[in-house]
């Protein structure tokens, strides 16, 4: 049993790989310097804040929820993160903290709602997500804010060429994936998403796991908004629209299901590297924006398609 | 319970009737000086939660306070730029309420032209401020409208052209663009354009960052990567230069590539100092609604012809902050 389990995880692990593969080769061959050290480390760089926001979501999915507000929420704790260091000139390790506790706030506000009225999560976030933008403009007076060498240190950092958030998001990456598959949590989470009622009458707390579900997006949303924050040392109020859609493309690419009770942390951090690696590749062709724009609405469908199939074919047998 | 509510209307009838007659005494005192009818400005922008808007917002509510006698502002805006029904329902919404001129920066040059028609039958005084009017669609549709704005593309040659003072001539240099379909976007492009070929550069790769600091970030990353001997990144706003600046920073390449900007935001103020940005054009954000409003109370006031007036755009240099 254990062995057939690893196995199909290989097997999805593989797909992915394919995919990806597929890829890097065909802008390798249409661009001159793709095919280079320097583009997988630029990639690298680039997708910390992705990726953590993608294990937030994927939790979210599988437990057959949706979280519209990260990207709200990523701008308004990057917002306080901003402002902390630059008007209240505070330390970055207590601005941190307080962007951290924002996207805790938030996250856990998400959460009560969902579980304490029965809401559809879709709906409480897409409030959420206006509310918290609404609060980065507020804090930020619609302003850019400049923060410079105050948090510059944090993306600076780097361990044998890897930077200091692409490590982070790692670390992210592999604690997700230890609690979703080794831990009573996980378990419980792949229940709840898979039937509510089933998982209420075996006598899981469901109400107190959706809860932590969305406190760990939120918080997780913050995370990233420092790490975004840190690579563009400055505190946008715009920043992060649209990261919630983004995320949920690559979790999805990933296969996790949109219906609850089935993903894998690690396959949505392939799916981000799919959506990275294919931005990076268009811009190195030299594609324009609306053709950039088809490409990957094209490529989200055809991963998602391939992922059905995938399963299709292994589902009969177990 | 009871004898409370019946207070409160008691009161609130009172205050009704003060408003009610405190208007008709001042009409009526006012009845025959010629500032009876203070003209009333619809000032129509796009989202104010871009800061170049709400620093407009700003000016014109400054200058409204400064000139309260003059006229009186009614200042709204759109959620998202691109939102351009919510815009066509605001101007329906002015001209429901009568108002004596709208100003409007219109979220898209062609859609926005048949209500700002509309408006115009019903006596209203329109004036275009920043995103200027499509001239095919004005010309079809047979109306003119002035458009009091700065020349974005002699603007973006500025800035342009004071970087080719420091590039070598058969430099590649690249473009970030802003919103493919936006007019300020493809005039800034142009002006770029106009400077690096003038001045014998090459334009390596040219492409939208949609006018987005993470955008531009991801872009100029992949960017830098494919053409390693890029000199200078020339961007289309300031938000995208910063972004341009965190990607080169993060490839370790801020020194050798050079990076201008427009718009002249405040969060670049830091980067110009530090020369990590080399120049940026100021199109005097605070004052582009003024100059419309300004505009239109001069064609209410003198029922002069309207023609398009330029609004002064400055290059500000690394140098100067110095």
């Amino acid at each position: 049993m254990n062995r057939r389990r690893t196995y199909s995880r290989l097997l999805d692990y593989a797909g992915l790989t394919l995919v990806l593969v597929a890829l890097v080769s065909v802008f390798g061959l249409t661009t001159e310097h793709f095919l280079t050290l320097a583009t997988f480390r630029t990639i690298a760089n680039s997708i910390p804040d992705a990726v953590i926001i993608a294990v937030g979501m994927t939790f979210v999915l599988i437990i057959a929820g949706i979280d519209l507000s990260v990207g709200a929420v990523l701008a308004l704790s990057s917002a306080v993160l901003g402002v902390c260091l630059v008007d209240a000139g505070l330390p970055l390790a207590i601005a941190i903290a307080a962007c951290l506790v924002v996207g805790l706030a938030c996250g856990t506000l998400n959460g009560l709602l969902v579980i304490g009225w029965g809401l559809p999560s879709f709906i409480v976030t897409l409030g959420m997500m206006e509310a918290a933008r609404g609060g980065a403009y507020l804090v930020t007076r619609s302003r850019t804010q400049y923060v410079g060498a105050a948090i510059e240190r944090v993306s600076d950092a780097n361990l044998f060429g890897l930077s200091f958030p692409f490590l982070l998001a790692l670390a992210v990456v592999v604690s997700g994936q230890i609690i979703l598959s080794g831990t009573v949590f996980g378990r419980h989470m792949f229940a709840v998403g898979a039937n509510e009622e089933t998982a209420r009458l075996s006598g899981i707390a469901v109400r107190r796991t959706k809860l932590a579900v969305f406190v760990i997006s939120g918080l997780l949303a913050a995370l990233a908004s420092v790490i975004h924050c840190s690579r563009l040392t400055a505190a946008d109020p715009n920043a992060g629209i649209g990261y919630e859609l983004q995320a949920i493309a690559a979790v999805v690419i990933g296969g996790t299901s949109l219906m609850g009770g089935r993903g894998s942390v690690v396959n949505s951090f392939f799916g981000v590297l799919i959506i990275a690696v294919l931005e990076s590749g268009l811009v190195q062709v030299g594609a324009q924006e609306p053709i950039k724009r088809l490409v990957t609405g094209l490529v989200i469908v055809v991963a998602v398609v391939a992922d059905y199939y995938r399963h299709r074919l292994r589902s009969p047998k177990t | 319970m009871r004898r409370r509510s019946s207070i409160r209307v008691v009161v609130a009838t009172c205050l009704v009737a003060w408003a009610v007659g405190g208007c008709g005494a001042e009409k009526a005192s006012q009845g025959g000086t010629p500032a009876a009818d203070k003209p009333r400005i619809a000032l129509i922008m796009k989202s104010l939660a871009n800061e170049f808007f709400a620093t407009m917002e700003a000016g014109a509510r400054d200058h409204q306070q400064a000139h309260a006698d003059e006229y009186d502002l009614l200042a709204e805006g759109i959620k998202d730029e691109l939102d351009v029904n919510r815009q066509v329902q605001l101007v329906e919404q002015m001209i429901g309420q009568r108002v004596d001129a709208i100003v409007i920066a219109p979220a898209d040059s062609k859609a926005l032209v048949p209500v700002c028609k509309k408006a115009m039958d019903a006596g209203i005084t329109v004036v275009n401020i920043d995103n200027k009017f499509d001239d095919a669609v004005l010309q079809d549709k047979g109306v003119r409208i002035p458009f009091v704005g700065p020349d974005n593309r002699k603007g973006a040659r500025a800035v342009a052209e004071h970087l080719a003072g420091r590039l070598r001539p058969g430099d590649n240099v690249a473009i970030i663009e802003g919103v493919p379909s936006a007019y300020n976007a493809i005039q800034r492009k142009l002006g770029f354009e106009d400077a690096m070929n003038a001045a014998g550069m090459v334009i390596a790769t040219s492409q939208s960052a949609g006018w987005e600091m993470a955008k531009a970030d991801k872009v100029v990353s992949a960017m830098i990567t494919e053409a390693p001997d890029l000199k200078a990144v020339l961007c289309a706003n300031d938000s995208m230069a910063l972004g341009a600046v965190s990607a080169l920073r993060a490839a370790g390449r801020l020194g050798d590539v050079m990076v201008v900007g427009f718009d002249n935001i405040s969060a670049v103020q830091e980067l110009l100092k530090k020369e990590e940005i080399l120049a940026t054009a100021d199109q005097h954000a605070d004052q582009l609604a003024v100059f419309g409003i300004e505009y239109a109370l001069e064609m209410i006031r003198s029922k002069i012809a309207p023609a398009d007036k330029e609004t002064p755009v400055d290059l500000i240099t690394a140098e100067a902050m110095q």
